[in-house]
């Protein structure tokens, strides 16, 4: 014990007698989180872009201009722009990526709907965008339901009300005639509808509750791409390794009191030290310059013990397979950046099929981010405790595997 | 101190070391004399117990190696041929490092990198990091590395390559010194002058095989009071083997086209030799004579000179 505290304290202050290797490691989450917060924007509300969507109304009805109005009120006006073209000219557009989607509403839209007859929008989607389409299909499929709910519930009202506007008799009785049907029919369906099973709930939040709830644009991509870099520096402890068995220092020791396992702890250790020190630096950038809020400081601090216990044992267990600097320069930065993007790092896991979903929660990253995502969240303790324990396991099991196959590995390369 | 007993080791059927057997005493500068590829990094890599031997056995400060590792670790330094230190750390920093690893701390430790530093004019310069040193200063410090335990056996993987003259003296005198205070030290070398300097005793190797063990007297005495002559010309080697035997008292250490080694009395045969190359119409075109020293042994030993 005695042998490997005096290893780490060697290590550490070799790292920080030549830091910049790590400095720019911690630095490039930071200007990543930056770069990818403009494009994205920094709030909740500023998520995404609007989504352009062009549409050609093949009908020009009275219900047809209400359903594109409908589109482009309130908060649907926050996400998507409406722009109404001829059918020609919007699949011209739509080919020169000039918009996301393109809503093709059909003939005879209106008197479908006023006769309650089946009728069918279309919506083509940009080919070489991925999500801002999916996020344009998701919209207009909502408000066609709702529209449609509208259609079914109101059926004999809707009547009435294309009588009057056929007619274009707006007097006082038949306004009241159609005013009472609607308060009736509201009445009738009322049971089924009041109280509402979903309710929109609004209030003055204070900041601090704001904080506590929501994961901002940066709450997303600052654990996300730390996790990445946390591998990495991870793996710069463990190359020193193939480094000090190349240069001799390892032969030297080995042939001095101290014990090849004890090297290897030493390793282990510094590794997960390094990487909580990394952790907490990014969470203080985070908290100063992103104004993250992470949550319960305890929790944080046990989410950052365990994950780098986890990075450090993982990357052992990799390097226990590895004999040269140049297989480690090949290897790791490979392994490294696959787990990444499976595991959340590169791009949101709930944006890949279903499959690659499966396969993320394979990946050490994606256990990390969730941790963080829920300390962000406010998740209950409970919640935290298997993952915490899982991640605390990992981290051991392969510490221990790695341990048992890097003494094997390094004894056989140990002279030249 | 260090007794070897038949100790053999084969890589690949190749035999590194071959069934060497010698004892080294308390004190003594003990010399591994050889050739690249003859066998001693691969015996000082067995004492070290860094490699298992095949056979025969390793007795150190008389403990068995193969049972008592820890406790023989404690009692042994090693300098490797690699500057193997940190770069990144100063001078009295890598000392404090390698002397705590080695069991030794505090006050004990600070006054013997003290005096080491002094001992090899590096003090003053401890605190800065070990990259700003040139050559001759890290081999100092590679040195001090592997004597600041003060240990019982050392083993010293040829110390001094590369270095200029004056580092070279400082790191024989801090090997003698250290060889004052009983430290047994194994020194292997392909530096003759070196050996002849600094070894008490020799072992030359060469094929994983001990061809001679003595001192430096007593390897002379192998060749004798005849030098080592080394012909070259325009000869073919039936030609090189026709003319030496026409002489008695001539020995032909080794014999190839245009190259031949004889060992003889220079003085008495040397201008009737070289008589009867002319007379043959043999043309001469350098002659080497080396008075009788290690060289001259491990050329009579070997058939070869140790640079080949």
């Amino acid at each position: 014990m005695k042998n490997t505290l005096l290893l780490i304290r060697k290590d550490f202050r070799r790292k920080w007698r030549n830091p910049v290797v790590l400095i720019g490691f911690l630095l490039l989450p930071v200007v990543f989180t930056f770069i990818f917060g403009i494009v994205f924007g920094s709030t909740e509300e500023q998520i995404l872009p609007q989504v352009p969507v062009l549409v050609a109304d093949r009908d020009t009805s009275i219900l047809s201009q209400f359903f594109l109005t409908a589109l482009s009120q309130g908060e649907l006006k926050k996400l998507m722009t409406i722009e109404v073209v001829e059918e020609e000219r919007g699949r011209k557009l739509l080919d020169k990526g000039k918009a996301s989607a393109l809503l093709i509403i059909p003939e005879n839209f209106g008197d479908d709907a006023w006769e309650g007859r089946r009728t069918e929008l279309l919506l083509l989607k940009n080919p070489s965008e991925q999500f801002l389409p999916q996020i344009a299909e998701e919209i207009v499929d909502t408000a066609t339901i709702l529209f449609s709910a509208v259609f079914s519930v109101f059926a004999d009202e809707v009547g009435v009300l294309r009588n009057v506007i056929a007619k274009g008799s707006f007097t006082d009785l038949a306004v009241a005639d159609l005013s009472i049907r609607i308060k009736n029919r509201i009445e009738g369906v009322g049971r089924f509808v009041f109280p509402p099973v979903i309710s929109l709930k609004q209030q003055t939040i204070s900041e601090k509750e704001e904080e506590s709830s929501s994961i901002s644009v940066y709450g997303h991509i600052l654990p996300a791409i730390a996790m990445m870099f946390l591998l990495f520096i991870c793996n710069i402890v463990f190359e020193d390794t193939l480094r000090e068995k190349e240069k001799g220092t390892l032969l030297r020791m080995n042939v001095s009191p101290m014990m090849l396992p004890e090297f290897i702890w030493s390793k282990i250790l510094t590794s997960a030290l390094i990487g909580m020190l990394c952790t907490l630096v990014l969470i203080v950038i985070g908290r100063i310059i992103f104004s993250i809020y992470w949550g319960n400081i305890f929790l944080l601090l046990l989410i950052i013990i365990c994950l780098n216990i986890m990075f450090a044992g993982f990357i052992a267990f990799i390097y226990s397979f590895i004999h040269t600097e140049r297989q480690a320069g090949a290897v790791l930065p490979s392994v490294i950046l696959v787990m990444s993007m499976l595991g959340g790092s590169m791009m949101p896991v709930e944006n890949f099929p279903s499959f690659i979903q499966k396969i993320s929660q394979f990946t050490l990253n994606y256990w990390g981010l969730k941790a963080f995502h829920k300390a962000i969240q406010k998740d209950p303790f409970h919640d935290f405790i298997p993952i915490l324990v899982g991640m605390l396991g990992v981290g051991i099991v392969f510490s221990f595997v790695g341990s048992y196959f890097m003494q094997r590995n390094l004894r056989k390369g140990l002279l030249k | 101190m260090l007794r070897i007993e038949h100790l053999s080791k084969t890589f690949d059927a190749i035999k590194a070391v071959d069934d060497i057997t010698l004892e080294v005493q308390k004190g003594e500068i003990f010399g591994l004399l050889g050739p690249n590829g003859a066998g001693k990094t691969t015996a000082i890599s067995m004492i070290a117990g860094l490699l298992k031997p095949d056979s025969g056995k390793i007795a150190i400060d008389s403990m068995d190696i193969e049972n008592n590792l820890r406790s023989i670790k404690k009692i042994m330094g090693v300098v490797p041929q690699d500057m193997a230190f940190y770069e990144e750390l100063s001078g009295r920093e890598n000392l404090l490092f390698w002397g705590k690893l080695q069991g030794v701390r505090g006050k004990i430790l600070d006054a013997r990198i003290d005096a080491y530093l002094k001992a090899t004019g590096l003090l003053g310069r401890e605190r800065d990091l070990v990259k700003k040193y040139s050559g001759g200063m890290k081999r100092r410090i590679n040195l001090i590395i592997g004597l600041i335990h003060q240990p019982k056996l050392l083993l010293l993987d040829e110390p001094t390559i590369g270095i200029d003259i004056q580092t070279r003296l400082n790191i024989y005198n801090l090997i003698k010194e250290a060889s004052n205070q009983e430290t047994t030290i194994l020194y292997t070398t392909h530096n003759l002058q070196e050996a002849e300097e600094l070894c008490h005793r020799i072992a030359i190797m060469d094929h994983g095989k001990i061809l001679a063990l003595g001192t430096l007297e007593e390897l002379i005495q192998i060749v004798g009071e005849k030098d080592i002559i080394i012909i070259k010309g325009q000869f073919s080697v039936n030609q090189g083997r026709n003319i030496t035997a026409l002489f008695k008292d001539v020995t032909v250490l080794s014999i190839k086209e245009g190259i031949l080694m004889l060992s003889l009395e220079a003085s008495k045969k040397m201008p009737l030799l070289l008589e009867e190359f002319f007379k043959q119409g043999i043309g001469v075109d350098d002659v080497a004579i080396k008075q009788p020293n290690l060289e001259s042994v491990f050329l009579k030993l070997t058939g070869r000179e140790l640079r080949e």
